[in-house]
Protein backbone atom coordinates (compact mmCIF):
# COMPACT_ATOMS: atom_id res chain seq x y z
CA UNK A 1 0.00 0.00 0.00
CA UNK A 2 1.81 3.26 -1.26
CA UNK A 3 -0.65 5.27 0.69
CA UNK A 4 -3.22 5.58 3.44
CA UNK A 5 -5.91 7.01 5.38
CA UNK A 6 -8.00 6.35 8.61
CA UNK A 7 -11.05 7.84 9.43
CA UNK A 8 -12.85 8.13 12.35
CA UNK A 9 -15.38 9.89 14.53
CA UNK A 10 -13.34 11.13 17.31
CA UNK A 11 -10.46 12.16 18.17
CA UNK A 12 -9.00 9.80 20.68
CA UNK A 13 -9.53 7.01 18.28
CA UNK A 14 -6.82 8.75 16.30
CA UNK A 15 -4.74 9.65 19.07
CA UNK A 16 -4.56 6.11 19.72
CA UNK A 17 -3.89 5.51 15.79
CA UNK A 18 -0.94 7.71 15.83
CA UNK A 19 0.67 6.02 18.74
CA UNK A 20 -0.03 2.50 17.25
CA UNK A 21 0.91 3.48 13.62
CA UNK A 22 4.26 4.97 14.67
CA UNK A 23 6.23 3.18 16.37
CA UNK A 24 9.32 4.66 18.17
CA UNK A 25 12.15 5.65 15.95
CA UNK A 26 9.76 5.95 12.79
CA UNK A 27 11.09 8.26 10.35
CA UNK A 28 8.17 9.46 9.20
CA UNK A 29 7.01 13.10 9.53
CA UNK A 30 3.53 13.92 11.06
CA UNK A 31 1.66 16.54 10.70
CA UNK A 32 -1.80 18.09 11.68
CA UNK A 33 -3.63 20.05 9.50
CA UNK A 34 -6.89 21.61 10.33
CA UNK A 35 -9.26 22.45 7.74
CA UNK A 36 -12.50 24.79 8.22
CA UNK A 37 -15.58 23.93 5.42
CA UNK A 38 -17.98 26.68 4.62
CA UNK A 39 -20.26 26.70 1.62
CA UNK A 40 -18.37 26.52 -0.41
CA UNK A 41 -14.61 26.40 0.57
CA UNK A 42 -12.28 24.14 2.06
CA UNK A 43 -9.90 26.58 4.34
CA UNK A 44 -7.19 25.53 3.19
CA UNK A 45 -7.99 24.06 0.29
CA UNK A 46 -4.17 23.64 -0.69
CA UNK A 47 -2.16 20.87 1.69
CA UNK A 48 1.51 20.58 0.82
CA UNK A 49 3.66 17.51 2.66
CA UNK A 50 6.80 15.55 2.15
CA UNK A 51 6.66 12.11 1.11
CA UNK A 52 6.10 9.76 3.70
CA UNK A 53 4.40 12.27 5.94
CA UNK A 54 1.41 11.30 7.91
CA UNK A 55 -1.16 13.90 7.87
CA UNK A 56 -3.84 13.92 11.09
CA UNK A 57 -6.68 15.87 9.49
CA UNK A 58 -9.16 17.63 11.45
CA UNK A 59 -11.76 18.73 9.83
CA UNK A 60 -14.88 20.73 11.41
CA UNK A 61 -17.87 22.89 9.28
CA UNK A 62 -18.70 26.13 9.79
CA UNK A 63 -22.30 25.98 8.97
CA UNK A 64 -23.49 22.85 7.53
CA UNK A 65 -22.94 19.01 6.95
CA UNK A 66 -19.99 18.45 4.17
CA UNK A 67 -18.35 16.01 2.84
CA UNK A 68 -14.82 15.18 2.74
CA UNK A 69 -13.55 12.74 0.12
CA UNK A 70 -10.55 12.04 -1.63
CA UNK A 71 -10.81 10.88 -4.98
CA UNK A 72 -10.07 8.14 -6.55
CA UNK A 73 -10.04 6.29 -2.95
CA UNK A 74 -13.11 5.15 -0.68
CA UNK A 75 -11.72 7.61 1.93
CA UNK A 76 -15.33 9.85 2.54
CA UNK A 77 -16.85 11.02 5.65
CA UNK A 78 -19.29 13.35 6.86
CA UNK A 79 -18.19 16.54 8.80
CA UNK A 80 -20.51 17.34 11.56
CA UNK A 81 -22.13 20.63 11.37
CA UNK A 82 -21.22 23.90 12.84
CA UNK A 83 -20.67 23.66 16.95
CA UNK A 84 -20.72 19.88 16.57
CA UNK A 85 -17.37 18.70 16.66
CA UNK A 86 -14.91 17.36 14.48
CA UNK A 87 -13.79 14.77 11.94
CA UNK A 88 -10.76 12.97 12.03
CA UNK A 89 -8.91 11.56 8.72
CA UNK A 90 -5.09 10.06 8.80
CA UNK A 91 -3.51 10.07 5.52
CA UNK A 92 -0.16 8.82 4.75
CA UNK A 93 1.65 10.29 1.96
CA UNK A 94 3.86 7.92 0.93
CA UNK A 95 3.34 8.45 -2.90
CA UNK A 96 4.29 11.71 -4.32
CA UNK A 97 1.30 13.57 -6.72
CA UNK A 98 -1.50 15.40 -6.62
CA UNK A 99 -4.67 14.15 -4.66
CA UNK A 100 -8.09 15.84 -5.13
CA UNK A 101 -10.70 15.90 -1.90
CA UNK A 102 -14.04 17.18 -1.97
CA UNK A 103 -17.35 17.67 -0.61
CA UNK A 104 -19.12 14.99 -1.38
CA UNK A 105 -22.36 15.90 0.63
CA UNK A 106 -24.50 18.35 -1.52
CA UNK A 107 -24.82 21.60 1.02
CA UNK A 108 -26.01 23.93 -1.16
CA UNK A 109 -25.79 26.00 -5.09
CA UNK A 110 -22.39 26.27 -5.18
CA UNK A 111 -21.42 22.60 -3.68
CA UNK A 112 -19.46 21.62 -7.07
CA UNK A 113 -16.76 24.36 -6.04
CA UNK A 114 -15.81 22.57 -3.05
CA UNK A 115 -12.81 21.28 -3.64
CA UNK A 116 -8.88 21.16 -2.55
CA UNK A 117 -5.92 18.86 -3.60
CA UNK A 118 -3.13 17.71 -1.25
CA UNK A 119 0.40 17.87 -3.22
CA UNK A 120 2.79 14.95 -2.02
CA UNK A 121 6.34 16.09 -2.87
CA UNK A 122 9.49 13.67 -3.24
CA UNK A 123 12.07 13.83 -0.56
CA UNK A 124 14.93 16.00 -1.77
CA UNK B 1 -22.11 9.17 25.83
CA UNK B 2 -20.76 7.29 29.24
CA UNK B 3 -19.49 4.10 26.88
CA UNK B 4 -17.68 6.90 24.87
CA UNK B 5 -16.07 7.96 27.78
CA UNK B 6 -15.11 4.45 29.02
CA UNK B 7 -13.71 3.39 25.85
CA UNK B 8 -11.58 6.80 25.85
CA UNK B 9 -10.49 6.24 29.49
CA UNK B 10 -9.61 2.56 28.56
CA UNK B 11 -7.86 3.42 25.34
CA UNK B 12 -5.85 6.68 27.34
CA UNK B 13 -4.78 3.83 29.84
CA UNK B 14 -3.97 1.57 26.97
CA UNK B 15 -1.43 4.22 25.27
CA UNK B 16 1.47 4.37 27.44
CA UNK B 17 1.38 0.17 28.61
CA UNK B 18 1.54 -0.48 24.91
CA UNK B 19 4.16 2.53 24.01
CA UNK B 20 6.34 0.94 26.95
CA UNK B 21 8.88 -2.35 26.84
CA UNK B 22 8.16 -5.00 28.43
CA UNK B 23 10.70 -7.10 30.75
CA UNK B 24 12.05 -9.31 28.24
CA UNK B 25 11.38 -13.25 28.73
CA UNK B 26 13.38 -15.98 30.18
CA UNK B 27 15.87 -17.57 27.89
CA UNK B 28 15.67 -21.36 27.55
CA UNK B 29 17.81 -23.59 29.26
CA UNK B 30 19.23 -24.97 26.36
CA UNK B 31 20.88 -22.32 24.64
CA UNK B 32 22.97 -19.37 26.07
CA UNK B 33 20.98 -16.42 27.46
CA UNK B 34 20.64 -13.36 25.11
CA UNK B 35 22.26 -10.18 25.49
CA UNK B 36 19.74 -7.55 26.99
CA UNK B 37 20.10 -5.68 23.24
CA UNK B 38 19.39 -9.13 21.91
CA UNK B 39 15.71 -9.32 24.04
CA UNK B 40 14.75 -5.62 23.25
CA UNK B 41 15.47 -6.32 19.78
CA UNK B 42 12.94 -9.43 20.22
CA UNK B 43 10.75 -7.83 22.38
CA UNK B 44 10.30 -4.42 20.24
CA UNK B 45 10.04 -6.71 17.01
CA UNK B 46 6.60 -8.68 18.96
CA UNK B 47 5.30 -4.89 19.65
CA UNK B 48 5.88 -4.27 15.75
CA UNK B 49 3.66 -7.73 14.92
CA UNK B 50 1.09 -6.53 17.65
CA UNK B 51 0.86 -2.64 16.60
CA UNK B 52 0.60 -3.92 13.13
CA UNK B 53 -2.14 -6.24 13.82
CA UNK B 54 -3.95 -3.62 15.66
CA UNK B 55 -3.46 -1.05 12.74
CA UNK B 56 -4.88 -3.40 10.07
CA UNK B 57 -8.12 -4.06 12.55
CA UNK B 58 -8.16 -0.17 12.47
CA UNK B 59 -7.71 0.49 8.78
CA UNK B 60 -11.19 1.62 7.54
CA UNK B 61 -10.52 1.40 3.75
CA UNK B 62 -8.02 1.65 1.07
CA UNK B 63 -5.91 4.32 0.62
CA UNK B 64 -5.52 5.29 -3.33
CA UNK B 65 -2.66 3.45 -4.65
CA UNK B 66 -1.64 6.64 -6.82
CA UNK B 67 -2.16 9.71 -7.10
CA UNK B 68 -5.90 10.55 -7.83
CA UNK B 69 -5.40 11.80 -11.87
CA UNK B 70 -6.98 9.15 -12.75
CA UNK B 71 -10.98 9.10 -11.95
CA UNK B 72 -13.05 6.30 -11.45
CA UNK B 73 -16.26 5.81 -13.67
CA UNK B 74 -18.35 4.61 -10.49
CA UNK B 75 -21.72 6.53 -10.97
CA UNK B 76 -23.23 7.50 -7.79
CA UNK B 77 -26.50 9.06 -7.21
CA UNK B 78 -26.36 11.38 -4.35
CA UNK B 79 -29.68 12.21 -2.21
CA UNK B 80 -31.64 14.87 -2.77
CA UNK B 81 -31.08 18.48 -0.77
CA UNK B 82 -32.96 21.63 -0.53
CA UNK B 83 -34.15 24.61 1.22
CA UNK B 84 -37.47 26.31 1.99
CA UNK B 85 -38.52 29.30 3.87
CA UNK B 86 -41.69 30.78 4.70
CA UNK B 87 -42.17 34.25 5.66
CA UNK B 88 -44.99 36.48 7.53
CA UNK B 89 -44.29 40.31 6.31
CA UNK B 90 -46.25 43.00 8.01
CA UNK B 91 -46.01 46.38 5.98
CA UNK B 92 -46.78 49.36 8.35
CA UNK B 93 -50.41 50.31 7.41
CA UNK B 94 -50.82 47.06 5.10
CA UNK B 95 -52.21 43.54 5.87
CA UNK B 96 -50.15 41.47 7.32
CA UNK B 97 -48.87 38.99 4.12
CA UNK B 98 -47.74 35.03 5.06
CA UNK B 99 -46.37 33.71 1.94
CA UNK B 100 -44.51 30.13 1.24
CA UNK B 101 -41.54 32.35 -0.61
CA UNK B 102 -39.15 29.24 -1.62
CA UNK B 103 -39.53 25.61 -2.14
CA UNK B 104 -36.72 24.33 -3.81
CA UNK B 105 -34.84 21.31 -4.66
CA UNK B 106 -31.14 20.49 -5.64
CA UNK B 107 -30.88 17.14 -7.57
CA UNK B 108 -27.04 15.47 -8.15
CA UNK B 109 -25.99 12.66 -10.30
CA UNK B 110 -22.18 11.88 -10.88
CA UNK B 111 -22.02 10.07 -14.23
CA UNK B 112 -18.46 9.52 -12.92
CA UNK B 113 -15.87 11.50 -10.79
CA UNK B 114 -15.05 13.44 -14.08
CA UNK B 115 -18.76 14.14 -14.96
CA UNK B 116 -21.64 15.43 -12.95
CA UNK B 117 -24.98 16.71 -13.16
CA UNK B 118 -26.44 19.25 -10.89
CA UNK B 119 -30.03 20.51 -10.65
CA UNK B 120 -32.02 22.90 -9.20
CA UNK B 121 -35.77 23.58 -9.20
CA UNK B 122 -38.01 26.33 -7.35
CA UNK B 123 -41.47 26.76 -6.84
CA UNK B 124 -41.73 30.42 -5.57
CA UNK B 125 -45.01 31.95 -3.66
CA UNK B 126 -45.90 28.20 -3.49
CA UNK B 127 -48.58 28.33 -6.22
CA UNK B 128 -48.00 28.28 -10.12
CA UNK B 129 -50.93 29.33 -12.55
CA UNK B 130 -50.89 30.35 -15.96
CA UNK B 131 -51.67 34.07 -17.39
CA UNK B 132 -52.58 35.42 -13.76
CA UNK B 133 -49.63 37.09 -11.23
CA UNK B 134 -48.47 34.20 -9.26
CA UNK B 135 -45.58 32.45 -8.27
CA UNK B 136 -42.76 30.66 -10.29
CA UNK B 137 -41.92 27.62 -11.15
CA UNK B 138 -38.17 27.91 -12.26
CA UNK B 139 -35.07 25.24 -13.27
CA UNK B 140 -32.41 27.95 -11.63
CA UNK B 141 -29.64 24.85 -12.25
CA UNK B 142 -29.58 22.10 -14.37
CA UNK B 143 -25.97 21.74 -15.74
CA UNK B 144 -23.31 19.10 -16.52
CA UNK B 145 -19.75 19.73 -14.84
CA UNK B 146 -17.08 18.46 -16.42
CA UNK B 147 -14.19 18.02 -14.13
CA UNK B 148 -11.05 18.02 -15.54
CA UNK B 149 -8.85 19.51 -12.95
CA UNK B 150 -8.85 21.52 -10.34
CA UNK B 151 -7.84 23.81 -11.65
CA UNK B 152 -9.93 23.83 -15.55
CA UNK B 153 -13.36 22.74 -15.55
CA UNK B 154 -15.86 22.74 -18.05
CA UNK B 155 -19.69 23.46 -17.15
CA UNK B 156 -22.37 24.02 -19.26
CA UNK B 157 -26.17 24.11 -18.66
CA UNK B 158 -28.69 26.25 -16.69
CA UNK B 159 -26.07 28.54 -14.90
CA UNK B 160 -26.12 30.67 -12.06
CA UNK B 161 -24.18 34.09 -12.43
CA UNK B 162 -21.19 34.01 -10.35
CA UNK B 163 -21.99 37.33 -8.79
CA UNK B 164 -22.02 38.62 -5.23
CA UNK B 165 -22.75 37.05 -2.47
CA UNK B 166 -26.19 35.83 -2.62
CA UNK B 167 -26.84 34.54 -5.93
CA UNK B 168 -24.64 31.67 -5.28
CA UNK B 169 -25.17 31.60 -1.63
CA UNK B 170 -28.59 31.91 -0.75
CA UNK B 171 -29.78 29.07 1.44
CA UNK B 172 -31.71 30.24 4.04
CA UNK B 173 -29.64 29.74 6.88
CA UNK B 174 -26.84 31.47 5.06
CA UNK B 175 -27.92 34.94 5.41
CA UNK B 176 -29.34 37.42 7.79
CA UNK B 177 -32.83 38.52 7.04
CA UNK B 178 -36.40 37.39 6.50
CA UNK B 179 -35.46 38.67 2.99
CA UNK B 180 -32.28 39.02 0.60
CA UNK B 181 -30.85 41.99 0.58
CA UNK B 182 -32.38 44.74 -1.62
CA UNK B 183 -28.76 45.53 -3.21
CA UNK B 184 -29.16 41.74 -4.07
CA UNK B 185 -32.45 42.13 -5.91
CA UNK B 186 -32.91 45.20 -7.56
CA UNK B 187 -28.32 45.79 -8.66
CA UNK B 188 -27.46 42.33 -8.56
CA UNK B 189 -31.05 40.89 -9.74
CA UNK B 190 -30.81 37.60 -7.83
CA UNK B 191 -31.38 34.59 -8.36
CA UNK B 192 -29.46 35.33 -11.62
CA UNK B 193 -29.11 32.31 -13.51
CA UNK B 194 -29.35 31.82 -17.54
CA UNK B 195 -28.46 29.44 -19.96
CA UNK B 196 -24.90 29.18 -21.03
CA UNK B 197 -21.35 27.63 -20.66
CA UNK B 198 -17.72 28.10 -19.81
CA UNK B 199 -15.42 27.24 -17.28
CA UNK B 200 -14.27 27.23 -13.50
CA UNK B 201 -11.31 26.05 -11.17
CA UNK B 202 -9.31 26.79 -8.08
CA UNK B 203 -5.21 27.86 -8.20
CA UNK B 204 -2.76 28.23 -5.23
CA UNK B 205 -3.73 28.65 -1.77
CA UNK B 206 -7.07 29.33 -2.08
CA UNK B 207 -7.93 31.59 -5.09
CA UNK B 208 -11.14 30.71 -7.61
CA UNK B 209 -12.37 31.63 -10.70
CA UNK B 210 -15.40 31.19 -13.10
CA UNK B 211 -16.27 32.96 -16.49
CA UNK B 212 -18.74 32.13 -18.51
CA UNK B 213 -20.97 32.80 -21.61
CA UNK B 214 -24.53 33.23 -21.14
CA UNK B 215 -27.92 34.44 -22.82
CA UNK B 216 -27.74 38.25 -21.73
CA UNK B 217 -30.32 40.79 -19.83
CA UNK B 218 -33.34 41.85 -21.69
CA UNK B 219 -33.32 45.71 -21.75
CA UNK B 220 -37.22 45.95 -22.48
CA UNK B 221 -37.53 44.55 -18.96
CA UNK B 222 -35.47 47.38 -17.06
CA UNK B 223 -37.55 49.33 -14.74
CA UNK B 224 -36.52 52.27 -12.56
CA UNK B 225 -38.87 50.69 -9.43
CA UNK B 226 -36.71 47.24 -10.08
CA UNK B 227 -33.53 48.16 -11.57
CA UNK B 228 -32.51 44.41 -13.11
CA UNK B 229 -34.60 42.54 -11.16
CA UNK B 230 -36.98 41.46 -13.87
CA UNK B 231 -34.50 41.59 -16.85
CA UNK B 232 -33.83 38.16 -16.77
CA UNK B 233 -34.55 36.33 -19.66
CA UNK B 234 -33.98 32.82 -17.68
CA UNK B 235 -33.68 30.41 -20.20
CA UNK B 236 -36.87 31.03 -21.48
CA UNK B 237 -36.47 31.01 -25.25
CA UNK B 238 -33.28 33.37 -24.19
CA UNK B 239 -32.31 35.93 -27.15
CA UNK B 240 -29.30 34.94 -27.86
CA UNK B 241 -28.03 37.27 -31.34
CA UNK B 242 -25.70 38.62 -28.34
CA UNK B 243 -24.05 36.44 -25.91
CA UNK B 244 -22.78 37.99 -22.36
CA UNK B 245 -20.12 37.65 -20.55
CA UNK B 246 -19.39 37.02 -16.66
CA UNK B 247 -16.54 36.00 -14.14
CA UNK B 248 -15.85 36.35 -10.92
CA UNK B 249 -12.47 35.58 -9.16
CA UNK B 250 -12.58 34.94 -5.32
CA UNK B 251 -10.18 35.04 -2.78
CA UNK B 252 -10.70 32.08 0.37
CA UNK B 253 -6.91 31.70 1.12
CA UNK B 254 -7.05 33.18 5.08
CA UNK B 255 -9.00 31.62 7.62
CA UNK B 256 -12.70 33.75 7.81
CA UNK B 257 -12.07 36.05 4.96
CA UNK B 258 -13.69 35.70 1.85
CA UNK B 259 -13.10 38.47 -0.91
CA UNK B 260 -14.40 38.37 -4.41
CA UNK B 261 -15.43 40.53 -7.25
CA UNK B 262 -17.19 39.56 -10.37
CA UNK B 263 -18.49 41.33 -13.55
CA UNK B 264 -21.32 41.18 -16.28
CA UNK B 265 -21.29 42.83 -19.43
CA UNK B 266 -23.53 42.40 -22.53
CA UNK B 267 -25.75 43.59 -25.27
CA UNK B 268 -29.05 43.86 -24.31
CA UNK B 269 -31.45 45.66 -26.57
CA UNK B 270 -31.98 42.98 -28.83
CA UNK B 271 -36.05 43.51 -28.82
CA UNK B 272 -35.20 47.59 -29.76
CA UNK B 273 -35.36 47.43 -33.75
CA UNK B 274 -32.13 49.12 -34.93
CA UNK B 275 -31.35 50.00 -31.21
CA UNK B 276 -28.31 48.65 -29.31
CA UNK B 277 -27.16 49.16 -25.41
CA UNK B 278 -25.11 47.77 -23.28
CA UNK B 279 -25.45 47.10 -19.74
CA UNK B 280 -22.39 46.63 -17.50
CA UNK B 281 -21.99 45.78 -13.97
CA UNK B 282 -18.90 45.52 -11.62
CA UNK B 283 -19.10 44.15 -7.90
CA UNK B 284 -17.09 43.95 -5.09
CA UNK B 285 -17.68 41.81 -1.71
CA UNK B 286 -15.99 41.02 1.66
CA UNK B 287 -17.32 38.34 4.35
CA UNK B 288 -14.92 38.08 7.26
CA UNK B 289 -15.47 36.05 10.91
CA UNK B 290 -13.77 35.51 13.80
CA UNK B 291 -15.00 34.07 17.10
CA UNK B 292 -18.63 35.58 17.49
CA UNK B 293 -18.42 38.46 15.03
CA UNK B 294 -18.69 38.36 11.36
CA UNK B 295 -19.19 41.26 8.70
CA UNK B 296 -19.96 41.46 5.39
CA UNK B 297 -20.25 44.10 2.96
CA UNK B 298 -21.08 43.82 -1.26
CA UNK B 299 -21.10 46.96 -3.72
CA UNK B 300 -22.28 47.01 -7.51
CA UNK B 301 -22.64 49.36 -10.02
CA UNK B 302 -24.73 48.85 -13.03
CA UNK B 303 -23.40 50.88 -16.64
CA UNK B 304 -25.68 51.27 -19.25
CA UNK B 305 -25.05 52.72 -22.63
CA UNK B 306 -27.75 53.87 -24.59
CA UNK B 307 -30.04 54.16 -21.80
CA UNK B 308 -31.30 57.55 -23.44
CA UNK B 309 -31.85 55.75 -26.76
CA UNK B 310 -33.62 52.87 -24.61
CA UNK B 311 -36.49 55.44 -22.92
CA UNK B 312 -36.90 57.48 -26.32
CA UNK B 313 -37.96 53.89 -27.99
CA UNK B 314 -39.86 52.56 -25.29
CA UNK B 315 -41.70 55.66 -25.32
CA UNK B 316 -42.32 55.99 -29.12
CA UNK B 317 -43.89 52.33 -29.19
CA UNK B 318 -45.69 51.75 -25.96
CA UNK B 319 -46.06 55.18 -24.71
CA UNK B 320 -44.22 55.02 -21.67
CA UNK B 321 -41.40 56.13 -20.52
CA UNK B 322 -38.83 53.56 -19.08
CA UNK B 323 -37.14 55.98 -17.07
CA UNK B 324 -33.93 53.61 -17.25
CA UNK B 325 -30.74 55.42 -16.17
CA UNK B 326 -27.48 55.32 -17.11
CA UNK B 327 -26.26 54.17 -13.73
CA UNK B 328 -27.51 52.11 -11.13
CA UNK B 329 -25.47 51.62 -7.77
CA UNK B 330 -26.24 49.80 -4.29
CA UNK B 331 -23.85 48.73 -1.13
CA UNK B 332 -24.62 47.34 2.07
CA UNK B 333 -22.97 46.58 5.17
CA UNK B 334 -23.65 44.24 7.58
CA UNK B 335 -22.22 43.55 10.76
CA UNK B 336 -22.97 40.26 13.24
CA UNK B 337 -22.44 38.71 16.24
CA UNK B 338 -22.95 35.40 17.44
CA UNK B 339 -23.49 36.12 21.13
CA UNK B 340 -23.66 32.67 22.76
CA UNK B 341 -21.13 30.41 20.37
CA UNK B 342 -20.67 27.70 23.04
CA UNK B 343 -24.62 26.47 23.41
CA UNK B 344 -25.78 23.92 21.49
CA UNK B 345 -28.62 25.98 19.77
CA UNK B 346 -27.38 29.24 18.37
CA UNK B 347 -28.37 33.01 18.22
CA UNK B 348 -27.36 35.51 15.60
CA UNK B 349 -28.36 39.08 16.20
CA UNK B 350 -27.24 41.44 13.05
CA UNK B 351 -27.55 45.22 11.76
CA UNK B 352 -27.42 45.51 7.88
CA UNK B 353 -27.42 49.16 6.33
CA UNK B 354 -28.40 49.48 2.51
CA UNK B 355 -27.99 51.62 0.39
CA UNK B 356 -29.74 51.54 -3.48
CA UNK B 357 -30.23 53.86 -5.87
CA UNK B 358 -31.60 52.82 -9.57
CA UNK B 359 -31.19 56.07 -11.04
CA UNK B 360 -28.29 56.73 -9.91
CA UNK B 361 -27.05 59.02 -13.27
CA UNK B 362 -29.76 59.80 -15.75
CA UNK B 363 -29.08 60.26 -19.21
CA UNK B 364 -28.04 63.72 -20.33
CA UNK B 365 -31.47 66.05 -19.60
CA UNK B 366 -33.27 63.85 -17.67
CA UNK B 367 -33.03 64.17 -13.85
CA UNK B 368 -33.49 61.38 -11.23
CA UNK B 369 -36.58 60.74 -9.87
CA UNK B 370 -35.57 60.77 -5.54
CA UNK B 371 -38.04 58.22 -4.43
CA UNK B 372 -35.68 55.48 -6.42
CA UNK B 373 -32.88 56.51 -4.16
CA UNK B 374 -33.33 54.65 -1.08
CA UNK B 375 -31.90 53.70 2.15
CA UNK B 376 -32.61 50.35 4.43
CA UNK B 377 -31.92 49.92 7.77
CA UNK B 378 -32.81 46.12 8.89
CA UNK B 379 -32.17 45.19 12.06
CA UNK B 380 -32.94 41.49 13.29
CA UNK B 381 -31.59 38.04 14.94
CA UNK B 382 -31.86 34.76 13.65
CA UNK B 383 -32.02 31.41 16.30
CA UNK B 384 -30.72 28.23 14.91
CA UNK B 385 -32.54 25.23 16.60
CA UNK B 386 -30.29 23.07 14.33
CA UNK B 387 -27.55 24.68 12.19
CA UNK B 388 -29.54 23.66 9.16
CA UNK B 389 -32.61 25.60 10.59
CA UNK B 390 -32.95 29.39 11.03
CA UNK B 391 -35.75 31.44 12.77
CA UNK B 392 -35.74 34.59 11.94
CA UNK B 393 -37.18 38.25 12.99
CA UNK B 394 -36.41 40.99 11.41
CA UNK B 395 -37.23 45.31 11.80
CA UNK B 396 -36.57 47.06 8.62
CA UNK B 397 -37.10 50.58 7.87
CA UNK B 398 -36.66 51.65 3.96
CA UNK B 399 -36.62 55.35 3.52
CA UNK B 400 -36.61 57.25 -0.01
CA UNK B 401 -34.61 60.46 -0.64
CA UNK B 402 -38.10 61.78 -1.85
CA UNK B 403 -40.61 64.40 0.46
CA UNK B 404 -43.42 62.32 -1.52
CA UNK B 405 -42.51 58.88 -1.26
CA UNK B 406 -41.33 58.13 2.23
CA UNK B 407 -40.63 54.75 2.50
CA UNK B 408 -42.53 51.98 4.50
CA UNK B 409 -41.49 50.14 7.69
CA UNK B 410 -42.12 46.28 8.18
CA UNK B 411 -41.81 43.72 10.66
CA UNK B 412 -40.85 40.28 9.37
CA UNK B 413 -40.90 37.06 10.55
CA UNK B 414 -39.59 33.76 8.71
CA UNK B 415 -38.50 29.91 9.19
CA UNK B 416 -36.03 28.53 6.60
CA UNK B 417 -34.50 25.80 6.71
CA UNK B 418 -31.87 23.57 4.27
CA UNK B 419 -31.38 19.73 3.83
Amino acid sequence: MSAGFLRFGSLPFAVLLVILAAPSGSSQDRKVVKITAERFTFTPSQIKVKRGTVIEFRLRSDDTNHGFKIVGSDANLIIPKRGRGEATLIFRAEMPGRYTFECSKVCGAGHSFMRGEIIVEDQE
Amino acid sequence: MRVSIMVLVVLFAAGPVLAQPQPPPAAPADRPAKTPEEARIDELERQLEELGARVAELQAGEAPEKPNDEASTTSQTGPISGYMDFHLNRPQDEDPVLDFHRFVLLLNHSFSDRMRFVGEIEVEHGFVEGLEESGELEVEQAYLDFRVSRSFNVRAGMLLAPVGIINERHEPPSYFGVERPSVDTFIIPSTWFEAGAGVHGAFGAGWHYQAYLMAPLDATRITAEEGLAEARQKGFLSNARNIGQTARLEYVGLPGLTLGTSFWRGKTGFNFRREESRVGLIEFDGRYHTGPFAIRGEFAQVFIDGADHLNDFAQRTTGVNSNIARQMRGFYVEPSVRPLPKLKYDIAAFARYENFDTQFRMPAGVLPLKQFDRAAWVVGASYYPDPDVALKIDYTVIRTQSSLFRGVDSLNVGLGWWF
